[in-house]
């Protein structure tokens, strides 16, 4: 039913079927066959300007029918009820074509917007459809690039270059035709051509890897044969000892030598080598030259705890293993008690001045068969090597008071340089060694360690630069060489001046001084001066000496050396002498200031003929040397001062306010008395004739 | 007692030989030269060394300055004595005098112009020389020394014209007076003589020794060194260094130096230079102050 499906439709719109329709409205020529009305065709069929007209003349209408009624009913009468009738059902006519027109357009408001609803529906489906389609091209854009982007793996090889693959590849492989025109086959070929390459050499490296693993082999059996060759050599070598000693060629000592030499630490390894190819040099320049040169003995002998040696170069396996032991030990211990700082500081400083447990010993003979024994020691950590000294004699010494440091091992090779005192270590880089441990010098050491002397190192190959610490100083065999043979003869002087002393000095010390014939000519016959005293004394007294200030003040007296003094007395004269032995008498001649007791105190600075007498033995010194090697000299001054002593006594002037005799009268032969501007006695002895003149 | 010692240096034989023998030094002689920049001196080495005076004593004076700048052995004997001429220095010592140019001096390797030996009586030793004396006026030298005399020489042709004797021990010392040409000799018998140069004879005699104010018996009477200002002289020695006025003969001032004095020397009035015994030349400035010395 019509009615049915436009309420489906539209509910509000009432429909009233069947209404009377007026004669103005028109009516759809379409009638639609059925039993329906419809009208949303009608709709379509008006024109919505004229129902618009329409709308507005039937309102008018209405309007006017109202106002007719309204004038009619206000006039009132009869027939007004008919008429007033008659407007009323024309006005209800024009209320119902009202009442079309407003469904009309509600109906056509509805299909204006069904209308606008559909294409909207349209427009949204083609918006969806453009979406869809941009999305695929997006997507379709990424893969694109994708691809693009993509890198075979094949790039990533470095292959070889165009000429070179085609120059090496075999023709099957490369395929030239196909190929020079085809890049993509080109690569392809160029790959092939890789991938046959990397197979050859596989193949090779496998053979290779084999043949290695059969080299190897093949050594292992060598070396097994090769050591138990040495077994049988070394029975060999015992077989024939007796055959070496029987020919005097003891090849198996030297060669036992050489092998603990080889666990001799560099320095020490040096010296051991310089020494024994001097000592080797002496003995055959001895041997094949006549006369004899100098009549050396040198003997070099290593000694010390080979073990102990190979010890220090222990593998650190071994180490480690023996320090998780030791650890564990440790731990015990401090639970019971902590070592003490000092202890520890102690350890430390042991540690650090510990010495290598081999040394070298050399045995230096001199002629009259005193020898010099000197051991050498290696400080590790401190890099530098140390002496130790001996002085045996062929008979036993008896030690004159004085002579107590002439030969003790503290002293003996003191300064056989100038300035060598051994004192201070010749290291620099030990200053920073020390502070860490609180050694202030290695002096306090010395006695214990030997004494680091700079002539040491030089045999050793050691070289430290002034001041200058270095990283590390190796031995150098070259040094060593320049070195050694100064520093032998320089050690034999050494020791045959100190026990030419030494014998001298128990002669002194009984009042007689020794003077050998052959330097008597230096003297006159008789000398009336004796010396009566002869005694050591320390560094300090020397200093606090009122005449040996200048000495002092001249550098010369330092605590290197060793002083004495002597008094020579004649009459109511003493004398009095100071002296000053360098330790390296007698090249460097020992250094006298006197003081006069006569008459009052004359030394050099109150009387000038004292000045001279101390000039004559001083400087004049050359001439009282004797014949070499020069033992003489002290001897020789310390007669030559009892000689001045006369020479002043018996010249001195004799002053008139003063009464009496001369105490000493004249006997010395003199030309003059005075001379120069400084009036000065006539020290100067001549011989053969025995007069004193002046220089 | 804790005194500061000096670091002893590491000697080798070379140079213990040199301080002992600077140790043992002596200068007997000293002279300035024409041009006044430079100081000679003689030791009893028989070395002259020419100090350069100027460098010395100027503001910037430092060590190296007051060592001499050129050393040279000069005589066998020690140098006793020299003299400055406008030209020459001469030095004497062992028996003769040598001349040397001071233009030369200062190189290196010099040598010397000429050597005289005076005629000597006695021929058993050779007497030395102690003092040389110029005598400006007669261009002529006098020696004097070991042999009691004094020797004129004339410069120009080097022969020996004069000698004059009188002392009755070696001289020690000359002095030239200028205005009366006389020279003054000082010996070793305490006198010092007068001697008038035209007549050639000794003139004045003073006998220091028996003055007792300057004399030190214990030291000798011995006259050791000699200067004079015409009016003044001053003399030391065994006595006591004395200021003496001429004419009267009478000492007036008597310097307070407890060594005898060797050398002295009148130098503008204002210094005097008077060496001991030591290798040291000490400069006084304003008569008895001393200001520095010069060292070997």
């Amino acid at each position: 039913m019509s009615s049915e499906s436009s309420k489906k439709r539209k509910p509000k719109v009432i429909r009233s079927d069947g209404a009377p329709a007026e004669g103005k409205r028109n009516r759809s020529d379409t009638e639609q066959e059925g039993k329906y009305y419809s009208e949303e065709a009608e709709v379509d069929l008006r024109d919505p300007g004229r129902d618009y007209e329409l709308y507005k003349y039937t309102c008018q209408e209405l309007q006017r029918l109202m106002a007719e009624i309204q004038d009619l009913k206000s006039r009132g009468g009869k027939d007004v009820a008919i008429e007033i009738e008659e407007r009323r059902i024309q006005s209800c006519v024009h209320f119902m074509t009202l009442k079309k027109l407003n469904r009309l357009a509600h109906i056509r408001l509805k299909k204006g917007r069904d209308q606008t609803h559909e294409a909207k529906q349209k427009v949204d489906a083609y918006h969806l459809q453009l979406q869809n389609l941009l999305y695929e091209v997006m997507h379709l854009q990424k893969e694109i690039t994708k691809c693009l982007e993509f890198k075979s793996k094949h790039e990533e090889i470095d292959l070889v270059s165009l000429e070179e693959f085609y120059k090496e590849a075999p023709p099957d492989i490369s395929k030239a035709e196909v190929t020079m025109g085809d890049p993509h086959q080109q690569t392809l070929a160029r790959l092939d051509w890789e991938l046959e390459q990397r197979k050859r050499l596989a193949e090779k490296y496998r053979e290779s890897l084999s043949n290695k693993e059969k080299i190897l082999k093949e050594i292992e059996v060598k070396k097994e044969y090769l050591s138990s060759l040495q077994p049988r050599l070394n029975s060999i070598m015992q077989a024939s000892l007796p055959v070496q000693e029987y020919l005097f060629m003891p090849f198996d000592q030297a060669h036992k030598q050489y092998e603990t030499a080889r666990h001799l630490p560099p320095p020490l390894y040096v010296l051991f080598v310089q020494a024994t190819a001097y000592g080797q040099a002496c003995a055959h320049m001895k041997s094949s030259s006549q006369p004899p040169r100098q009549d050396k003995t040198l003997s070099v002998a290593i000694e010390g705890s080979v073990d102990e040696a190979k010890a220090l170069f222990k593998p650190p396996e071994d180490s480690q293993d023996d320090e998780s032991d030791s650890d564990a030990e440790e731990e015990q211990t401090t639970k019971r008690r902590r070592p003490t700082l000092g202890v520890q500081l102690d350890d430390k400083r042991k540690e650090m001045l510990k010495r290598h447990p081999l040394s070298v010993m050399l045995d230096l003979k001199c002629k009259d068969d005193s020898v010099l024994h000197l051991t050498f020691y290696y400080l590790m950590n401190l890099n530098i090597m140390t002496v130790k000294a001996k002085v045996t004699t062929a008979t036993e010494l008896i030690t004159p008071i004085s002579a107590g440091d002439l030969l003790s091992p503290d002293s003996v090779l003191s300064c056989l340089f100038p300035g060598d005192h051994g004192k201070k270590t010749p290291n620099p880089a030990n200053q920073y060694q020390f502070d860490k441990v609180g050694i202030l010098t290695l002096r306090d050491y010395v006695l214990d360690l030997g004494h680091p002397y700079l002539w040491v190192q030089k045999l050793g190959g050691l070289h430290f630069p002034k001041e200058q610490p270095q990283h590390t100083v190796i031995a150098d065999h070259s040094l060593s060489a320049s070195h050694m043979e100064t520093t032998m003869k320089l050690l034999k002087i050494r020791v045959q001046s100190r026990l030419a002393l030494h014998k001298q000095f128990a002669s002194l010390e009984h009042g007689i001084v020794p003077v050998t014939s052959d330097c008597q000519y230096l003297f006159p016959a008789k000398v009336v001066s004796r010396l009566v005293k002869w005694v050591m004394i320390v560094h300090e007294d020397y200093m606090e000496l009122h005449f040996t200030k200048d000495i002092v003040e001249a550098g010369l007296a330092g605590d290197t050396n060793l002083y004495y003094m002597a008094l020579i007395e004649r009459g109511t004269a003493k004398l009095q002498a100071a002296v000053v032995l360098n330790p390296g008498y007698s090249s460097i001649p020992p250094i006298f200031r006197l003081c006069l007791n006569w008459k009052g105190e004359k030394t050099n600075s109150n009387d000038d003929n004292i000045r001279a007498m101390e000039s004559e033995v001083n400087v004049c010194y050359k001439e009282l040397c004797g014949p070499r090697p020069s033992h003489q000299l002290l001897t020789n001054q310390l007669q030559r001062l009892c000689v001045l002593l006369d020479v002043y006594l018996e010249t001195e002037s004799h002053d008139d306010s003063v009464e009496g005799p001369k105490e000493f009268p004249q006997e010395k032969m003199c030309l003059r008395l005075f001379r120069g501007p400084s009036r000065m006695k006539p020290f100067k002895y001549n011989h053969p004739q025995g007069f004193f003149s002046h220089r | 007692m804790e005194r500061a010692v000096p670091l002893a240096v590491p000697l080798g034989q070379a140079e213990v030989f040199q301080a002992l023998q600077r140790l043992h030094m002596t200068i007997f002689s000293q002279s300035v030269s024409p041009c006044g920049k430079f100081l000679a001196a003689g030791n009893n080495y028989g070395q002259i060394a020419i100090f350069s005076l100027s460098a010395a004593l100027s503001s910037e004076a430092k060590e190296e300055s007051k060592k001499p700048v050129v050393t040279f052995q000069a005589h066998d004997g020690p140098v006793y004595s020299m003299i400055s001429t406008d030209r020459h220095l001469l030095s004497a010592g062992d028996g003769e005098v040598k001349a040397w140019l001071w233009v030369e001096v200062l190189k290196k390797g010099c040598k010397e112009l000429w050597h005289r030996q005076p005629p000597y009586r006695t021929s058993l030793e050779v007497p030395e020389i102690n003092a040389l004396l110029l005598v400006p006026k007669e261009n002529s030298l006098i020696l004097a020394g070991g042999d009691c005399q004094l020797h004129t020489m004339d410069l120009e042709t080097g022969t020996f014209t004069r000698a004059l004797r009188g002392h009755t021990d070696y001289i020690h010392c000359l002095a030239l007076r200028e205005r009366s040409p006389e020279v003054l000799s000082g010996g070793e018998d305490g006198a010092v003589r007068l001697w008038d140069l035209r007549v050639a004879k000794e003139v004045q005699t003073i006998e220091v020794y028996k003055h007792e104010e300057c004399s030190r018996p214990h030291n000798g009477r011995w006259i050791g060194c000699l200067a004079t200002d015409s009016d003044w002289m001053v003399c030391g020695g065994g006595p006591a260094l004395t200021l003496w006025h001429l004419r009267s003969s009478t000492p007036t001032t008597i310097f307070p130096m407890r060594a005898p004095q060797k050398h002295v020397t009148f130098y503008q009035d204002l210094v005097l230079t008077a060496a001991g015994n030591s290798c040291r030349v000490d400069v006084f400035t304003n008569l008895g102050y001393r200001a520095f010395s010069l060292s070997f």
